[in-house]
């Protein structure tokens, strides 16, 4: 039966071979798929061959949008206990950017419904209490996004919104009802 | 012949971790080692303190912590007895506690690149220590304690340099920190227990002490990888 040999000493030699091999196999990996997958660096051209430049693509600061966008200005006023939805139609990674204002204090939700599932599938982004909110956002989903403000204290309070975005229309939910509001694109 | 079968069952084991071990860095390195996503945006938005997130998140970045596991595998691969791997493994925790909470109360600003590149080299350094090259080639047998120390001092600074990169607020940044350290003991804790049992597992075999030469080169090889890699995102990263 054949017995394991004793482990022998490493000699000097052996190891700085090791620590060459090592090295190699290192800098065999860092040049050929590192580089060019983390830094779009490719001397040896194997980022092209292995497809590997296309992880060290930077996200661009640029979006191209297929709509011009639309400016949108509203104002409600809400009575006692009165509550208004407003929501734009978004598609999906749309952005908009929005601020609110009101004389008085507002219970605010900014929530979104996903087209054609409805209220039940509502995902709520912010819930709050305050006189006015700026933000920006992006669509999670194609849908309808925006806000349901009431009005819990006792007198009277008016509220201005100011958007703007890549939506083409909004919908108003109101005592029951509900209505679209076309908005025109700035280009018009 | 039992001792065949199952000296070849070793070398399946052999492959399997050393596999595991590569198949577990490539997706790892694609992103780097950094606390991402909404852990980041977590981290940014906490204004006091919070305990248990923080222990969490430090936790969480020493078990997938590749580049501090794979010194604990090299710091650890000769230790057989208990006493001694507590031992190093409290110099290796005192070294980083003490960088990590000076580097982030002190606002002390290192490069994070330079930082992991030299984390990358102490595996390296501890590869050819095991390899028994300071002693076989240099004729020099610098004191493994103090080493271990010292690199503890640079993953600490390393792990500081992971919190700093974002603006964590100073309300509650003592508690946070402190909870963030004793997060990297518990997941130190849990990783090194892993691999303690692979190892013995392991060293039950005499394969252990014949792999035990090529064993410590992969661990060399990366490394290598990581400090050359770490190193290439000091030259060729833009700094803001």
């Amino acid at each position: 039966m054949h017995r394991p040999d004793t482990q022998q000493p490493p000699s000097p030699r052996g190891i700085l071979i090791a620590v060459a091999i090592a090295f190699i196999v290192g800098s065999a990996v860092l040049v050929v798929a590192i580089l060019p997958a983390e830094f779009g660096v490719d001397p040896l051209k194997t980022g092209q061959i292995l497809g590997l430049n296309a992880l060290a693509a930077e996200a661009n600061p640029f979006e191209e949008q297929l709509i011009p966008h639309r400016t949108d200005s509203v104002e409600f006023e809400l009575g006692p206990f009165q509550s208004v939805e407003y929501k734009y139609t978004l598609d999906f990674d749309a952005p908009m950017i929005f601020s609110w204002q009101a004389d008085g204090e507002l219970y605010y939700d900014m929530h979104a419904e996903p087209a054609g599932l409805g209220a039940d599938y509502a995902e709520s982004f912010e819930q709050g209490n305050g006189e006015s909110r700026t933000g920006s956002f992006h669509a999670p989903f194609t849908g309808i996004h925006g806000w349901f403000w009431e009005n819990r204290g006792s007198r009277t309070v008016t509220l201005r919104l100011h958007a703007s975005g890549y939506f083409v229309d909004s919908t108003v939910f109101r005592d029951g009802g509900d209505y679209s509001r076309v908005i025109n694109p700035v280009t018009d | 012949m039992p001792h065949c079968a199952q000296s070849r069952s070793f070398y399946a084991l052999t492959a399997v971790t050393v596999l595991t071990t590569l198949a577990g860095l490539i997706p790892t390195l694609a992103f780097g080692h950094t606390i991402e996503g909404s852990d980041a945006n977590f981290v940014q938005a906490i204004d006091g303190p919070a305990v248990a997130p923080f222990i969490y998140l430090g936790a969480k970045h020493m078990v997938t912590g590749y580049d501090h596991l794979l010194f604990l595998i090299g710091v650890i691969f000769f230790l057989y007895r208990p006493k001694h791997v507590i031992e190093y493994v409290t110099l290796f925790a005192v070294g980083h506690s003490m960088t990590l909470l000076l580097g982030v109360l002190a606002d002390l600003r290192v490069n994070a690149y330079l930082i992991d590149a030299v984390i990358g080299l102490s595996i390296v350094y501890k590869a050819f220590e095991n390899m028994d090259g300071f002693k076989r080639v240099f004729n020099v047998e610098p004191n493994t304690k103090v080493a271990v120390f010292i690199f503890g001092l640079f993953h600490g600074l390393g792990l500081a340099t992971k919190l700093q990169e974002f603006t964590i607020s100073d309300n509650g940044l003592v508690v946070n920190i402190l909870s963030f350290n004793l997060g990297v003991e518990l997941g130190q804790i849990m990783a090194l227990s892993a691999v303690l049992i692979v190892l013995s597992i392991w060293r039950s075999n005499p394969s252990y002490l014949r792999h035990a030469f090529a064993t410590n080169t992969v661990l060399m090889t990366g490394g290598f990888i990581l400090a050359s890699y770490q190193f290439s995102a000091f030259l060729l990263q833009p700094a803001y």
